[in-house]
């Protein structure tokens, strides 16, 4: 592991694991004895393949599942001393499906946080429409659709700005692009580089594709069967001669000689 | 945008559903005017019975009078007059005190209306009002000819010929305790053969020959139109089932001019006079309120001349 | 016909409405009882079995023969209305739970997942998101139970209960055929009535999004 990856004593750290695992009560380990820290202000990436663990550590994160060794801090408190409730409205929390409320318009999905937070009409308003823009959809248009007349992309924006209503500092996404067609994908996440520097949140986002972690990641956190192989930034990934980092990297490889139409 | 607008209308006027349901559940406890409801149970001379009261309280008062009649027994008409959905019915006090009261049997008729009438006022807040004057209890029977060639009128009298008697009865006093079984026990009564028949085939297999001895109902209609004999009960072993008005108290404190007009017809109908309108009614098809007119015109009870 | 209607149309009518009475109280009880334990249900599948289980027997066994079985219980025996409002919701029961737990269960997981993600209590979650998302599933839960609680109590006038299955035996017990139709046409304008009614409610609340794929 690199120096540049570890983050250094005094750094604004706004999550942590410390030795962190999980078992399920039928004995199968989904996480051991991981370690690593995140910095306000930057991505950190989870990286590995299904099963490996990166949801189960994500859920950690906002008390979704507990610690059944070690601890997770967020903020500097043990996750287990924070109410769950009050711990989970100050982290915005985006799934694959989204999870979208059907039977609410985009407007009341978006501001559910808000409003269970008591927010006066007209923040909630203000704030909407503010989200809406900054996700790239027209709040004229979209406000008062429904879940089920968008299409996939524009739903997951939607999921996205629903997270960042209540302006949580840290935001945990797992795996919110997986459902979506590529090109659709690409379009999302390059808005959503623009949208990190905006932002300037703490945000953990899960993935199994390389490229992804690559464009969005601070650092990346390799994980295998429940354990952490290795923390690297984008370059350092891509140099790095241990075996599970490299074997991600050629496997991106493989897809751009493709790109290239062909072998050299 | 349009679609909102059509669905918030259609969850409003759905939720008027659910308001005009309550209302009308609200309607279903309030009651009814200046109505009497009078019951009956579901056989002709409880139909008779109850139309001689709807009659005479039509008459004496300026009540409305509903007719609630051939309900399915004892049971319903009770819980009819508990819920207050008829306001009187004519029981017959020797089913009060068992079938209602659960009370055991006695054969005193006084004690028995004392008991019932003090039961129902303390369970109940049922008036009983005084017995109408007749009492349908089992009659046993034979051909009027027997009961004059062997000078037989009392059943103590007929235990010497009874051995040679085949009887006929209906499964209800062949199994009931207080029916066959107790009577024998009580007279020394033995048949010579005891059939379970179908009860209404009773009076004609007596008169056919085929039996020689029935259990009946002392007020059934074709005891006045044939030539037959009730055995009497000199022994007193039979309870008593006289035929009396269950009133509810509250009935009575609203109106009590029903008290009245039922009062009139404390002890107006015997034995005979019951026989002889059931025969009219069951055996004769005659409409039922024409009996009853009938009979009120006859005992002078309808104010006319 | 006209002067039946005459003679007859206000006993009808009250009997209309002591039927609707029974039925309301009834379908009032069964929804009190029913979509709490129905929630439960949903909530611990464990459940499942010993609850539907039992609301199984009660509804299997003939109404005659239940409200026979419930006529000697003390206090509860005394009065038909009691007696006869106890065994309808005993019937009403099963459908209305049954229903309440597979609407409630049936409501995405991701969305569940999400909801509770974002910071919403348990509370929350089934007053906001699965008892709104689940109300057409138990409205129709509660159709079958109505309708089934008009035909039972029905039956009901057999121990007492009056309504307009009074009529109709009555009507058997006279042979009458105008009897019996002034209780039976009521009783089937009734169950077809709420079933509509209810249906169109149903309806109207069903949820906005539809289960199959969504525009592109």
């Amino acid at each position: 592991m690199s120096q540049l990856a570890k983050a250094q004593p005094g750094d604004d750290v706004i999550i942590e694991f410390c030795r962190a695992g999980y078992r399920l009560g039928g004995g199968a380990t989904l996480l051991n004895n991981v370690n690593f820290s995140v910095r306000r202000g930057e991505t950190l990436v989870l990286l590995g393949r299904s099963g490996a663990g990166k949801t189960t550590a994500l859920r950690l994160i906002n008390r979704l599942v507990d610690p059944s060794e070690g601890e997770v801090f967020v903020e500097r408190r043990r996750t287990v001393d924070w109410d769950p409730i009050a711990l989970r409205r100050h982290i915005g929390y985006v799934i694959q499906e989204t999870g979208l409320f059907p039977h609410y318009t985009v407007e009341k999905n978006i501001s559910l946080v808000p409003r269970l937070e008591r927010w006066t009409d007209q923040q909630i308003r203000t704030r909407t429409q503010e989200l809406l823009t900054l996700v790239g959809l027209d709040p004229a248009i979209f406000l008062k659709r429904y879940p089920h007349e968008l299409s996939g992309g524009q739903r997951q924006r939607v999921g996205v700005a629903r997270a960042l209503a209540a302006n949580p500092p840290i935001l945990l996404m797992d795996e919110p692009f997986g459902a979506l067609d590529p090109l659709t994908r690409a379009e999302i996440r390059a808005e959503f580089q623009t949208l990190q520097r905006q932002l300037g949140k703490a945000i953990v986002l899960v993935t199994h594709d390389t490229g992804e972690a690559l464009l969005l990641g601070t650092r990346i956190a390799l994980m295998e069967a429940g354990e952490l192989k290795g923390l690297y930034s984008p370059q350092e990934l891509l140099g790095s001669e241990e075996p599970v980092a490299a074997a991600y990297v050629d496997q991106l490889r493989a897809l751009e000689k493709f790109d290239r139409g062909g072998g050299r | 945008m349009k679609r909102p607008d059509r669905r918030s209308r259609a969850r409003t006027s759905s939720a008027l559903i659910p308001i005009a349901f309550v209302a009308l559940l609200m309607a279903a406890c309030t009651r009814r005017g200046e109505t009497i409801v009078v019951g009956s149970k579901n056989f002709p001379e409880q139909a008779l019975l109850g139309e001689i009261v709807a009659q005479q309280i039509e008459a004496r008062t300026h009540l409305r009078v509903e007719r609630r009649f051939y309900l399915a027994g004892s049971f319903i008409c009770q819980q009819a007059l508990l819920a207050g959905r008829i306001d009187t019915y004519v029981e017959y006090t020797g089913t009060a005190l068992t079938a209602i009261l659960h009370d055991p049997i006695e054969s005193d008729p006084a004690t028995v209306f004392a008991q019932v009438k003090q039961e129902y006022r303390r369970r109940f807040n049922f008036e009983v009002m005084p017995s109408l004057g007749f009492n349908n209890t089992f009659a046993i029977v034979i051909r009027g000819q027997e009961a004059r060639r062997l000078n037989v009128h009392t059943l103590t009298q007929a235990v010497p010929y009874a051995r040679q008697w085949r009887a006929g009865f209906g499964y209800e006093f062949m199994e009931r305790p207080d029916g066959y079984p107790g009577m024998a026990k009580a007279y020394g009564l033995h048949f010579a053969s005891a059939r379970i028949l179908d009860l209404g085939l009773l009076y004609r297999a007596l008169l056919d020959n085929q039996v020689d001895v029935v259990a009946g109902n002392s007020t059934d209609g074709l005891l006045a139109a044939r030539d037959l004999t009730i055995l009497q009960d000199d022994k007193h072993y039979f309870p008593p089932y006289e035929a009396v008005p269950i009133v509810r108290e509250d009935t009575l404190g609203r109106y009590p001019e029903v008290r009245d007009a039922i009062s009139e017809l404390a002890g107006e109908i015997s034995d005979p006079e019951m026989q002889k309108m059931n025969y009219a009614v069951a055996a004769q098809g005659r409409d039922l309120s024409e009996v009853a007119r009938g009979f009120l015109h006859d005992k002078g009870l309808d104010g006319k001349q | 016909m006209n002067q039946f209607l005459a003679q007859h149309g206000n006993e009808i009518l009250e009997a209309s409405l002591e039927h609707i009475w029974l039925v309301g109280a009834t379908m009032l009880l069964a929804i009190a009882i029913g979509v709490p334990l129905g929630i439960v249900v949903a909530r611990k599948p464990w459940l499942s079995k010993p609850v539907l289980g039992s609301a199984n027997i009660a509804e299997t066994i003939p109404s005659l023969a239940l409200l026979g079985f419930l006529l000697p219980v003390p206090w509860l025996g005394a009065r038909a209305d009691r007696l006869t409002i106890t065994a309808l919701t005993l019937y009403a029961l099963l459908p209305i739970i049954r229903n309440t737990a597979a609407g409630i269960s049936g409501v995405d997981p991701a969305v569940r997942e999400a909801a509770r993600g974002m910071g919403m209590s348990g509370g929350q979650i089934l007053l906001h998101v699965e008892l709104p998302l689940s109300v057409s599933t138990i409205l129709a839960g509660i159709r079958v139970a109505t309708v089934l609680t008009v035909g039972i109590a029905t039956i009901a006038a057999a121990v007492g209960a009056g309504g307009l299955g009074e009529f109709i035996f009555r009507g058997l017990a006279m042979v009458n055929d105008q009897l019996i139709l002034a209780g039976a046409i009521p009783a089937a304008l009734l169950a077809l009535g709420a079933d509509f009614l209810l249906g169109i409610m149903e309806r109207v609340l069903r949820p906005v999004a539809p289960q199959h794929k969504p525009a592109q």
